[in-house]
């Protein structure tokens, strides 16, 4: 007689319950935490403007880096979520993404969702970025695409 | 159903199309994002690298870009971590921990243990460093386990290093200079030839050997200071610093 065929069916569906219940959980709570900060932002979207129409300039030693969206909402004293067409512009590069956090004090930004950075004969596609020292460094997160021309 | 199916592979089809690279762009892909430094011109491209252009495709770990005036303007590429170099254009498969491209001056050096560079018919391997320039047709290897093939020659030597012709597509060595501490290798059709310094010019047609001279051919060898073999008529000399010294040994198979 088949092996398989002897096994209890009550048993292995309750085994087998059990084991996607675990699966279920796992992929839940991975799925939870890893999200938390960018809920956040999500929900932070949702809220009505305290700036319309917010702009702010980094300042370097090489370049200046105006920096444009059409919403922006404080997270704290210094961090702002800017929302809706942000863009960071020099005159050597542009970064346009639908929401960053700004910190307006020490001039670094950060975004979790898709951007797409240009500049001469050259396009970046990512998920994300961080810009710090005053735009000197830019990273570019997740999978990224760069297109040289 | 089929519909729903059939409407996926399309939008699959179409998304992948619209990031598909055009002649004469050079597109790179990250699994990890890409680090830029304006002020230090240059960017860090992390994980799973694979940079594809009209001439080359690159994979590598970790891929550091060197650049100019700004991205696009790349002057040198260094790959660090299971490294791999493919260029159909110019007849080149490389292999190695690291590959560092010097763009401007078309120089390729294959960097770490179990290096290996191939150029047309030409097979390199090192476990120190291969570096070949495309537009100098200079190359060398230098490291433990150096060697080199080509259809007709076969070359070992702590450092190997030479001039390549450039003018024809089929590459062939037109100077080579092998030297080892211990003794260099180089082996012909039919002949055997070991010193510590070997060295061969095209113009000549001449292989020159100095040091622990040996030459073996079929069961005749022969040992010296300094030896010569003509490859126009495949004949060779061997002398010694003292005349005396030269040393014949012809092993007779009937003995």
């Amino acid at each position: 007689m088949n092996y398989l065929l002897s096994l209890n069916k009550k048993f292995i569906l309750f085994f087998s319950i059990i084991f996607i219940s675990i699966i279920i959980i796992f992929l839940f709570l991975n799925t939870f935490y890893s999200n938390t900060k960018e809920k956040k932002i999500i929900n932070l979207q949702n809220l009505d403007a305290d700036i319309t129409k917010p702009k702010f300039t980094i300042n370097s030693k090489k370049q200046n880096i105006s920096v444009t969206a059409n919403k922006g909402n404080f997270i704290t004293e210094n961090e702002i979520l800017l929302n809706e067409n942000v863009v960071f512009q020099s005159e050597k590069f542009k970064i346009i993404s639908d929401s960053v956090v700004f910190d307006k004090v020490k001039h670094n930004a950060y975004s979790s969702i898709k951007s797409k950075f240009t500049s001469e004969n050259t396009s970046i596609v990512s998920n994300g970025f961080n810009i710090t020292d005053k735009g000197n460094k830019i990273n570019f997160k997740g999978k990224t695409i760069l297109i040289i021309k | 159903m089929i519909k729903n199916l059939l409407l996926f592979i399309c939008i699959f089809l179409f998304s992948n199309s619209l990031y598909a690279r055009k002649v004469g762009e050079t597109e790179i892909l990250t699994d990890e994002g890409i680090e830029v430094y304006q002020e230090e011109k240059y960017y860090i491209l992390k994980k799973n690298v694979i940079i594809t252009s009209d001439d080359f495709i690159l994979l590598g770990d970790f891929v550091k870009v060197d650049f100019e005036k700004d991205l696009y303007d790349v002057t040198n590429i260094f790959s660090e971590g299971n490294s791999s170099l493919k260029s159909e254009v110019n007849n080149i498969k490389a292999t190695g921990p690291n590959i560092n491209i010097i763009v401007k001056n078309e120089q390729i050096e294959v960097i770490g243990k179990k290096s290996e560079f191939k150029l047309g018919e030409i097979f390199m391997k090192s476990n120190g460093k291969i570096m070949v320039n495309n537009l100098t047709g200079k190359f060398s290897i230098i490291g433990e386990n150096s060697n080199m093939i080509t259809e007709s020659i076969y070359i070992e030597g702590q450092k190997i290093d030479g001039f390549f012709s450039t003018n024809s597509e089929e590459k062939e060595i037109i100077k080579l200079n092998v030297y080892d501490d211990n003794i260099s290798f180089v082996q012909n059709e039919d002949t055997d030839m070991y010193a510590k310094k070997i060295i061969y010019d095209k113009k000549t047609s001449i292989i020159e050997m100095f040091d622990d001279v040996k030459v073996v051919r079929g069961k005749e060898i022969v040992t010296g200071d300094y030896g010569t073999l003509d490859t126009s008529d495949n004949s060779y000399k061997v002398k010694s610093n003292n005349t005396k010294k030269v040393k014949v040994i012809i092993s007779n198979e009937n003995e």
